[in-house]
């Protein structure tokens, strides 16, 4: 047996073959870890496989799957798929009728759920799913009266499929045989920004050699372990969860409530971790929270070995030489007294690699991670490309790329500054959409992302916006609104900020100052103030943004494409912006072209050369009265710089 | 655990009961009956005597007239603790938990008059203390889990807001697995969200523990939804007793109740 | 620096002595509220029995399981007659009650024993280590080591004991809220029973230790006093405050009689550990390891 397993059941079974009394799961229940082995994992999967059979579930049906990571749930998706049929993981926090779109484009006929809030959610679309005809509960709580046909309990499932088995020892075995790697493995739905959602439909082969790629990528074994936390509906969890554990043979750990993440990770210790930048964010804010509130002593300690951790540890992480003994050592004495008990109680302490992706990540949260020795690297992709487009390589990771595209994988930059992707990896199609398919795949065969980016020197792909709001500045070349704005608000004192140059000669930009860190640092400096406007026509604080701006302008500089974006003259707003006003969306992004329209005055002055402009604006008060506020804002120039002075300067 | 929510004999008779503090009457000649599976609620406006009533279930007040009878036994006298270890468990309107403790220990306390092992044997920690304790965890285990705390565990209850304490006093009472829980008061400072999940508590308790419950409670809709029969104290006196139907539609309770409230 | 050393070491192991006494006295605090004065009456008392079954023929350890006894019955004597009859009176009242107490324990064992010193040997000789002058030159005696040793063993037991045991939960429980625990169907007077029983089992471990190093006499009684500033130091209710008070004002007091009392004339160790203490009143009121009271109003 030479060749490799192509479908995910083969898989399963050659992981029970090969190490059938490793872990394969574990799950924290009333208190107490509990294990599954391979062997056990495979003999649950059978059962469960012939029980959806005995339900009536043939080649073809999709199985939709509904709760928290559980055990049960992901062997409800390996006994779909060793039936020849589709798991198609949900949301367990949509609410029902989102959830009946989902059913009735996926046409769902079976379902397995963690709890009442589930079948509550699903019992309430029924009318609206004829199709779906069974629904499986893994926790009976709460379920005793119910008497609804469509329900069947976790227990009666098993027992039918042992029943089922015993009649017809050979059907599972049949079935698995049946599976080719061109089958549909999963289908996974995507929130698009518009309309209604996407099925991405992934085949076996695409999943698993993905999975293959990363295992090999960073050298996954079956020793390693993972914490399962995120959706499983996100194509991330399918990939890094599930694929993984079933190609490395690795340990899949199941949170014991979504409460319970944080002590869940101190208890198991993974060795690899996902997360987006705000789970990163959270957990540096909890350490600083507990930090604040230590005694003094702790407090001068971790401040002190962050200092050092700031100068040396990222140099110590990638292996780099002249760093200085004296350095190192209090290094050393850092990881015993401070990195250490902090990467302990992080549950980092065996985190090997730690993945983050999906949006930006801001410099002191990449640094902090990185400076205590956690290898943090940043990844690239989507679900329609098993994520896994770019990804950094242990040891060459910089933070304002993605790194470079990942083995097999290739990547284009179309005239627009629109990334195309081609690899095996690549979605079938989305589900019952050919117009889509055909408008997001070439003839070619690439995929377009609707991200815009380009390569830096080292190769490494640069995101910088949506391609669709990337223009250009009258000289043509690249204008990145969000890019620059992101990296203004990676400033403490920086709160909001809007670019405006497209067609324009010259970048400019309104900003909105961090009300809280700058009013503390006003309170640092005993300067008075009685409000936010107030405190924003400051001249003190207008200097603290100009060199915050100036600092931007320096690292553009830097970067060829982007150096003529340097943000040359801007104002800080008398307001702050409010989705109340319409200036943000409701999930805080601003509304670039509705802020140029409101305030085109204020545009039209920074792209004069006035230094000061008069404002009046409509708002809204926080107790719902509406009013009116006015100011004369005075416009600061930034210094900018070319690309060899800020060589020197840096 | 029994099953099921079959309301069946009186668990609980309260004939006579009065109570006075020196020459203030807290509750005049007051019956009634819990029975078994029930959830019962005790309303009534400010000083009506609801708090009184309960303090003279679990025994810390001891009434000058009339009687109590649990389970079909009179008793006279008892003392919190005896009042415990036959059975009767109970939250406090001001929660009373032991605050510098964790949440797990606390729960613990609650199975403290399950556990047999003698003082000798806990003074070494040996044999009998060490399983039992292992026993006696998984049960404590079993609660958290049913109350959805296990983030909680290991904190100190004192760090808690407000709303998990509430519910972790509930889960000390669950953990003597009780026949009769009294509530005191449960969703008192709650919002609305932690008013529900205790409220789908409240009934899970009765109906998959099989647990006659007597609630005091001042929201109307959390006691018209949740309880079975009702009694609506005035004054130290019964004024009505019946569904919340019943107590709804009734003239007295509306004059007497509804109109003094408001 | 050896000299040093070897003066920090005597005085930290005759701190761990101090840690005893102050033990008994937390241990009731937390559990009770009550200040007990006659702790000091208790480890009098204590060693007094052990040392009087021995004069009349006992061997050793018969001796000290009738001591252990005996400070048995007294817990209950003292649930029975003081603390019953006063629950729910002020904390001085109650205070009161353990200085008539500690008169009342004094007076039996005088009564019972007679008031002569006596001798008690644990057969552990109060001689310098010979390895440790051979190879450090430091003088540290193998009884203060041996003590030591005995002393963290109690501490280890009654930290298991309290952690991991119904009875010591109930013990927290109590200390943290009566009303709670009375409804969570725990015993009051029980609790108090046990926790007068541990403490004379404290006190007796501890006039054993005191009373083969001075002699059992009266003078024993006047350890609650030494008790106090450990109890200033580490807090009133917190095993390891009284632990590390203990250390500090044992380790201190040898090391300003060294150091500071040649140039004041000397004779400051018996009044050292006062001084630290109300210095220490003055930064951190609550002790080391206290608790900090927020009054909610």
């Amino acid at each position: 047996m030479t060749e490799q397993p192509d479908t995910f059941p083969r898989l399963l079974l050659q992981q029970a073959r090969l190490r059938p009394a490793r872990p394969a799961f574990r799950e924290k229940d009333l208190g107490i870890w509990q294990t599954w082995t391979w062997a056990q994992v495979a003999d649950e999967v059978r059962i469960l496989a012939c029980g959806l059979a005995a339900l009536g579930f043939e080649r073809g049906d999709r199985l939709a799957v509904i709760g928290d990571n559980r055990p049960r749930l992901y062997w409800a998706m390996m006994a779909a798929q060793a039936l020849g049929g589709v798991p198609v993981p949900l949301y367990q926090d949509a609410v029902a009728v989102e959830m009946a779109f989902v059913l009735q484009d996926a046409d769902v006929g079976f379902a397995v759920v963690e709890d009442q809030e589930q079948v509550d959610k699903l019992l309430e679309v029924l009318p609206q799913c004829p199709r779906l005809k069974h629904i499986c509960f893994d926790d009976p709580r709460g379920l005793r009266h119910y008497r609804q046909t469509e329900l069947t309990g976790f227990e009666d499932l098993r027992a039918a499929g042992r029943e089922f088995a015993r009649r017809s020892p050979g059907f599972f075995a049949g079935e698995l045989e049946k599976g080719r790697p061109s089958d549909v493995a999963v289908i996974l739905y995507t929130s698009g920004t518009t309309g209604h959602p996407k099925g991405v439909s992934q085949t076996h082969a695409a999943m698993i050699q993905t999975a293959r790629v990363l295992v090999a990528f960073d050298g996954f074994v079956d020793k390693d372990e993972i914490l399962c936390y995120l959706p499983m509906a996100w194509v991330g969890d399918f990939l890094y969860s599930y694929a993984q554990m079933h190609v490395a043979g690795l340990c899949l750990n199941c949170p014991e409530s979504p409460d319970t993440v944080m002590t869940d990770l101190r208890e198991i210790g993974p060795t690899y971790y996902f997360g987006p930048p705000r789970v990163y964010e959270s957990i540096l804010t909890q350490v600083m929270i507990r930090i604040e509130d230590a005694g003094w002593i702790k407090r001068r300690m971790f401040h002190g070995f962050m200092a050092v951790a700031k100068r040396a540890g990222m140099g110590i992480l990638e292996g780099k030489s002249g760093i200085p003994l004296k350095d190192r050592l209090l290094y050393r004495l850092g990881e015993i007294l401070v990195y250490g008990p902090l990467k302990n109680v992080l549950g980092m302490s065996r985190v090997r690699v730690a993945y983050t992706g999906g949006e930006a990540i801001g410099p002191d949260l990449f640094d902090f991670y990185r400076s205590i020795g956690i290898n943090l690297k940043q990844l690239y992709g989507m679900t329609e490309t098993c994520v896994t487009v770019c990804m950094h390589a242990s040891g060459d990771v910089k933070l304002e790329t993605v790194g470079p595209p990942m083995p097999g994988v290739e990547v284009r930059i179309a005239d627009s500054g629109e990334v195309l992707v081609r690899s095996p990896g690549l979605m079938k199609e989305y589900h019952k959409r050919p117009d889509a398919t055909r408008e997001a795949i070439d003839a070619e065969g690439f995929f377009h992302t609707g991200d815009a980016g380009y390569f830096d020197a080292g190769g490494h792909l640069k995101i910088i916006d949506r391609a669709k709001d990337v223009g250009r500045l009258a000289d043509g070349t690249l204008f990145a609104p969000k890019y620059l704005e992101n990296k203004l608000k990676f400033f403490p004192y920086i709160k909001e900020a809007v670019c405006f140059g497209h067609g324009r000669d010259k970048v400019c930009a309104f900003i909105n100052i961090d009300m809280a860190a700058i009013g503390n640092w006003a309170e640092r400096r005993n300067l008075p103030y009685t409000g936010y406007a107030d405190l924003a026509s400051q001249s003190a604080v207008l200097d603290l943004v100009r060199e915050c701006v100036e600092k931007a302008n320096r690292d553009l500089a830097q970067d060829s494409t982007l150096a003529n974006s340097q943000i040359q003259r801007f104002l800080v707003l008398h307001k702050e912006l409010e989705a109340d006003d319409g200036e943000l969306t409701r999930t805080r992004k601003v509304r670039r072209r509705h802020i140029a329209d409101k305030y085109a005055v204020l545009v039209d002055a920074l792209y004069s050369d006035r230094t000061s402009c008069f404002v009046e604006t409509q708002m809204r008060f926080e107790d719902g009265r509406s009013g009116t506020v006015s100011a004369d804002l005075r416009i600061v120039e930034a210094k900018t710089f070319g690309a060899a002075a800020a060589r020197k300067a840096a | 655990m029994t099953a099921g929510r079959e309301i069946g004999r009186p668990i609980l008779e309260i004939d006579g009961v009065s109570l006075a503090f020196g020459g203030v009457v807290a509750l005049q000649g007051v019956s009634f009956d819990v029975r078994e599976h029930e959830i019962r609620a005790i309303i009534g406006p400010n000083g009506a005597g609801k708090s009184s009533m309960l303090n003279v279930i679990n025994g810390v007040y001891h009434p000058q007239q009339g009687t109590v009878a649990f389970k079909g036994r009179k008793r006279r006298n008892v003392d919190p603790h005896e009042a415990a270890q036959q059975g009767i468990a109970r939250t406090f309107q001001n929660i009373a938990l032991f605050r510098g403790m964790t949440v797990l220990d606390n729960i613990m306390t609650g199975r403290n008059l399950k556990m047999k092992s003698n003082f000798l044997q806990q003074a070494v920690y040996w044999g009998a203390a060490k399983r039992e304790e292992l026993e006696h965890r998984a049960k404590a285990e079993a609660v958290i889990d049913f109350l959805e705390i296990q983030h909680i565990r290991k904190t100190p209850v004192g760090r808690l807001p407000y709303g998990l304490q509430k519910r972790v006093e509930l889960a000390r009472a669950l953990a003597a697995e009780p026949e009769l829980l009294l509530l005191d008061e449960p969703m008192a400072g709650m919002n609305l969200e932690e008013k529900q999940d205790m409220s789908r508590f409240v009934l899970d308790v009765n109906d998959q523990m099989g647990t006659s419950i007597v609630l005091i409670e001042h929201d109307m809709s959390v006691v018209m939804d949740l309880s079975d029969r009702v009694v609506v104290l005035d004054y130290g006196r019964k004024i009505a007793d019946g569904t919340p139907d019943e107590v709804r539609n009734d003239r007295g309770v509306i004059d007497a109740y509804l109109g003094v409230a408001h | 620096m050896q000299f040093f050393f070897e003066v920090l070491i005597g005085g930290l192991l005759a701190g761990v002595m101090y840690s005893l006494v102050a033990l008994g006295f937390v241990l009731i605090y937390k559990a009770s509220g009550v200040f007990n004065f006659a702790q000091g009456a208790m480890v009098f008392f204590a060693a007094l029995t052990t040392v009087g079954f021995i004069s009349m023929g006992a061997p050793f350890w018969l001796a000290v399981a009738l001591a252990l006894l005996a400070m048995v019955a007294l817990a209950f004597f003292t649930e029975r007659v003081v603390l019953r009859p006063l629950v729910n009176q002020p904390q001085i009242t109650l205070f009161m009650a353990t200085i008539g107490l500690a008169f009342f324990i004094e007076g039996i064992a005088q009564l019972t024993w007679g008031a002569n010193v006596h001798a008690l040997d644990l057969g552990i000789a109060d001689e310098p280590i010979e390895w440790l002058i051979g190879n450090t030159g430091m003088n540290i005696s193998k009884f203060d080591l041996v003590a030591s040793g005995i002393a963290a063993a109690l501490v280890a037991v009654l930290a298991v004991f309290f952690n991991k045991t119904r009875t010591g939960r109930a013990l927290r429980a109590v200390a943290d809220d009566h009303q709670a625990a009375l409804a969570v169907g725990i015993s009051l007077q029980r609790i108090w029973v046990i926790v007068w029983m541990v403490a004379g089992f404290v006190a007796l471990v501890t006039g054993l230790l005191w009373g083969a190093r001075n002699g059992v006499q009266f003078a024993l009684t006047f350890l609650a006093l030494k008790a106090l500033p450990v109890l200033i130091l580490g807090g009133f209710e917190s095993i390891a405050g009284a632990i590390v008070g203990g250390l500090i004002v044992g380790a201190s007091e040898k090391l300003a009689e060294v150091y500071i009392g040649p140039h004041v004339g000397g004779g400051i160790e018996s009044w050292f550990p006062y001084v630290l203490a109300l210095a220490f009143l003055l930064v951190r009121p609550e002790g080391l390891f206290g608790e900090r009271r927020i009054d909610r109003v």
